[in-house]
C-alpha cells in the first residue's frame, strides 16, 4: 500500500529540558547618561520609576529595571516628618511581603542581612532600595554567581557615567552557585557580599532573588564603614542637582523618584546571566530504505511517467525539503524545513532530527 | 518569506503551526503529534537532466542547489506535495488525479473565469438557468446526474489500455482528503445532494472531508470504478473515480457580504449581466497516492 505518512512511536519521541544562559551587561551609561534621561519614565504616583534601554516614547524601547526605595515602619528614619513616609513603608512591607512572607501572626517579616529569618539578627530594614529587572532581561531566572553591580559610593558623579574615580563599590553573589537560600516564598536568593574573597555577615549589604529578578540592597552600600554601623558616607552628593549629605537624610528629605534618581547615577554597571528553561520535544523522522523515495510533487510525473527514472530498473529518487508534523486526524501542527534538498533514494535511510522547543 | 542559509551544515527551522498553536493553547489534549510526512514543495524535477553529458553524478546537480524557503506557518501553505512510500522500486509510471472534462459538471467549462461557477440562490439561477454548465446552489438535487468527477489512474497506455489492464491494488485511491473553503461552500453528497460533514474545520476556515470508498460510497459511483470507468481522460489502467458536488454556504446565499468583503464583479454565464462573485479553489488529495488537484469555483449572485 502506498501512503504519505509515518506514524511515529514511542521509540521516536523524546523530552529534554536545557538550560540557556546569556550575558547581560548594563554599563551606567545605559541606565543614566546616553539618553539623558529620555530612557527613564517617572509615574505620577511617585512610587518607582522605570529604565529603558532606548527612549522611551519609542517602540524600539525595551524595559530593563525598575528602581525604588523603601524603609521598615520600625526603622529609624521612619518618621512621620519624612517625605512621601507612608509611600516608603508600603514599598518595603509589598516588597518585603512578596520575597520573605508572613509569620505565623500573618506580620511581614523583613529582609535578613544573612538569610536566617528565624534566628533574628540583623534586619535590612533602614534605608533599602530595590532593583527590580524586566522578565525581559532575566527570562526564567538569574544564573546563581552570576551578579555583578558597582556602585559610585564617593565623590560627585558627572552627568554622563561610568566614573571611575569615585570609591566604586563592587557587590556580587559571590559563592552562590553551590550555596543559597531557599526559605523564601519567591523561590531562591543569595546575598550580595562586597568581597568575594571572604565573604562574612558584615560584608552581606543586599539580597538577590534568582526566579523573582530582584535585587535588595541596604543603604549601607553608601556607607563608609561596616553594615549598619551608622549612616555616614564617603559621598557628598548622591546625584546630580540632588545635593545631599548622607544617603539617610538623602531616605527622609526626598521622594522615591528622586532616590530612585540619585541610585540610577551612582550605578556604574551591572551584569549578570540569566537562565532560559527549555523543554524540547524532540522527534526522530526515520526514512527507512524502501519509504519516501516517490514524490507527489506535480512536475514529478511527465504524463504518468517518473521524470528521474529512465527505466523501471533504475532506483527512484525524490529529494526532502520539509518535514511536516501530523496529529492523527492529519492536521499539520509542526513544519521543520531543511536548509538544503536532502536525496533519498533506496540505497539511504536518513533519521532527522525535528526539535520543538516549548 | 526568507531563503534559509545553506552555506554549512544543514541546519532544521522548525516552527508550530497556526493550527498546532491553536490547538496548543486549547489544552484540551488535542495537540499531540502522532506521525510525520516529508515533503518537497519547492523540487522542480523537470531540472532532473537524465542526459546530462557528465554522467549520473550530475543528473541533481540544478536540484540539489535549490535554494529552500523558511518554514511557514500556516498550515495550508506547506507540504502541498510529499513523498511517497512504495516498497516497491520498480515502478516506472505512477498514477494521477484528473479533473473529468469529458463527462460530468466539468464538461464544457471555461470562459475566462476557467472555473466551475456556482449559482447561490434562486434569483441566481433564474436569470443564468440557459447558461450551463453551473451548480444549482439551491437545487443541488437537479446536479446529481452529473456531479464533478475526479479520475484516478495513469494517464497514458505504455503499461496497457485502461480497459483490459488494472491499476495495480496498492495505487488505488481509497481515500480522498477535500479541503473548502467553509465561509463559502460545502462539499455535498453527489447522490443524494446532502451536506456532508467536515472531518474538522481549521483556524483559517478551511473545512476537511475524508471521503472514503468504504464509508462514503454515494461518492464512488458504482459502474464506474477501475476498468468500468468510463467517459474518462485517462488512457491507461483506471483507479477509482471521486464525484462530488459543492454547494454555496448559507451566508453567500442570504447575503453579499462577503462577496463584498472577498469577491469581486463581471459579467455572469451569459457574458453579459453584472454578477457578484467570488473565485475560490477546492483542493482534492489523495490520501494513499498524496496527488493533488486544484478544483477552481467561482460563486456567483444575482444582482
Amino acid at each position: 500500500m502506498a501512503t504519505t505518512f509515518k506514524t511515529l512511536t514511542a521509540n521516536d519521541v523524546t523530552n529534554t529540558r536545557t538550560l540557556l544562559h546569556e550575558a547581560i551587561p548594563l554599563t551606567g551609561t545605559i541606565v543614566s547618561g546616553t539618553y539623558t534621561d529620555q530612557n527613564v519614565k517617572t509615574y505620577t504616583h511617585g512610587m518607582f520609576e522605570s529604565t529603558f534601554d532606548y527612549p522611551f516614547l519609542s517602540s524600539s524601547a525595551n524595559h530593563i529595571i525598575d528602581i525604588t526605595a523603601g524603609y521598615s515602619s520600625t526603622s529609624v528614619v521612619s518618621s512621620s516628618t519624612a517625605i512621601q513616609n507612608s509611600k516608603k513603608i508600603n514599598i518595603y512591607n509589598q516588597m518585603a511581603s512578596v520575597l520573605v512572607g508572613h509569620d505565623v501572626t500573618g506580620g511581614i517579616q523583613q529582609f535578613d542581612q544573612d538569610g536566617n529569618i528565624a534566628g533574628g539578627g540583623t534586619k535590612i530594614e533602614d534605608a533599602v532600595f530595590f532593583m527590580n529587572f524586566s522578565r525581559l532581561l532575566t527570562k526564567d531566572e538569574i544564573k546563581k554567581g552570576s551578579f555583578t553591580t558597582t556602585f559610585l559610593t564617593g565623590g560627585t558623579p558627572s552627568t554622563v557615567q561610568p566614573n571611575t574615580n569615585h570609591s566604586a563599590l563592587t557587590l556580587g553573589d559571590y559563592g552562590a552557585a553551590t550555596s543559597y537560600y531557599v526559605n523564601s516564598p519567591a523561590g531562591e536568593y543569595a546575598i550580595l557580599y562586597t568581597s568575594s574573597a571572604t565573604p562574612n555577615a558584615n560584608s552581606g549589604r543586599g539580597l538577590l532573588y534568582y526566579q523573582a529578578g530582584v535585587a535588595v540592597f541596604s543603604g549601607s552600600v553608601f556607607e563608609s564603614g561596616a553594615a549598619g554601623a551608622g549612616a555616614v558616607l564617603d559621598c557628598t552628593n548622591l546625584g546630580p542637582g540632588f545635593p545631599s549629605a548622607s544617603f539617610q537624610n538623602l531616605m527622609t528629605g526626598s521622594t522615591i523618584e528622586i532616590l530612585a534618581a540619585s541610585i540610577r547615577n551612582r550605578i556604574q554597571n551591572i551584569s549578570f546571566n540569566n537562565t532560559v528553561e527549555l523543554n524540547s520535544s524532540i522527534y526522530f523522522c526515520r526514512a527507512n530504505n524502501n519509504e519516501f523515495n516517490y514524490s507527489s510533487n506535480p512536475t514529478y510525473l511527465n504524463s504518468s511517467e517518473i521524470r528521474v527514472k529512465n527505466t523501471t530498473s533504475d532506483n527512484p529518487v525524490a529529494y526532502i525539503t520539509t518535514v511536516g508534523l501530523y496529529s492523527s486526524d492529519n492536521e499539520l501542527l509542526a513544519v521543520a524545513k531543511l536548509s538544503e534538498p536532502l536525496k533519498k533514494d533506496p540505497n539511504t535511510e536518513l533519521t532527522i532530527r525535528v526539535r520543538l522547543d516549548y | 518569506m526568507a531563503f534559509l542559509d545553506n552555506s554549512g551544515d544543514i541546519i532544521l527551522d522548525a516552527v508550530l503551526t497556526d493550527t498546532g498553536r491553536m490547538r496548543l493553547a486549547k489544552g484540551d489534549g488535542s495537540f499531540k503529534i502522532a506521525k510525520f510526512a516529508l515533503g518537497d514543495d519547492e523540487i522542480n524535477y523537470e531540472l532532473f537532466d537524465k542526459n546530462h553529458p557528465s554522467g549520473s553524478a550530475y543528473y541533481d546537480t540544478e536540484i540539489l542547489q535549490t535554494p529552500v524557503l523558511e518554514a511557514f506557518t500556516n498550515n495550508t501553505s506547506v507540504l502541498k506535495s510529499k513523498l511517497l512510500s512504495i516498497s516497491r522500486t520498480n515502478l516506472l509510471y505512477l498514477p494521477v488525479m484528473l479533473k473529468n472534462t469529458l463527462s460530468g459538471k466539468l464538461k464544457n467549462t471555461g470562459g475566462d473565469c476557467n472555473s466551475l461557477i456556482v449559482l447561490v440562490d434562486k434569483t441566481t439561477r433564474d436569470q443564468f438557468e440557459t447558461n450551463r454548465p453551473y451548480l444549482r446552489g439551491d437545487l443541488l438535487s437537479d446536479d446529481t446526474a452529473d456531479p464533478i468527477l475526479i479520475d484516478q489512474g495513469i494517464a497514458n497506455n505504455a503499461i496497457g489500455n485502461g480497459d483490459d489492464v488494472a491499476l495495480d491494488a496498492d495505487l488505488v485511491e481509497t481515500q480522498y482528503i477535500i479541503e473548502i473553503d467553509n465561509r463559502l461552500g460545502y462539499l455535498a453528497d453527489p447522490t443524494t445532494a446532502t451536506a456532508a460533514t467536515p472531518s474538522f474545520v481549521d483556524d483559517d476556515n478551511i473545512a476537511s472531508y475524508y471521503i472514503s470508498t468504504t464509508t462514503n460510497t454515494n461518492f464512488f459511483p458504482s459502474g464506474q470504478q477501475g476498468t468500468a470507468m468510463s467517459g474518462d481522460m485517462l488512457a491507461g489502467p483506471r483507479g477509482s473515480r471521486l464525484a462530488l458536488l459543492v454547494g454555496p454556504s448559507t451566508n453567500l446565499a442570504t447575503s453579499t457580504y462577503l462577496f463584498t468583503q472577498l469577491g469581486s464583479t463581471s459579467t455572469g454565464p451569459d457574458a453579459a449581466t453584472a454578477v457578484k462573485h467570488i473565485d475560490t479553489t477546492i483542493r482534492i488529495t489523495g490520501a494513499t497516492t498524496g496527488y493533488r488537484v486544484d478544483l477552481p469555483i467561482r460563486f456567483i449572485k444575482y444582482p
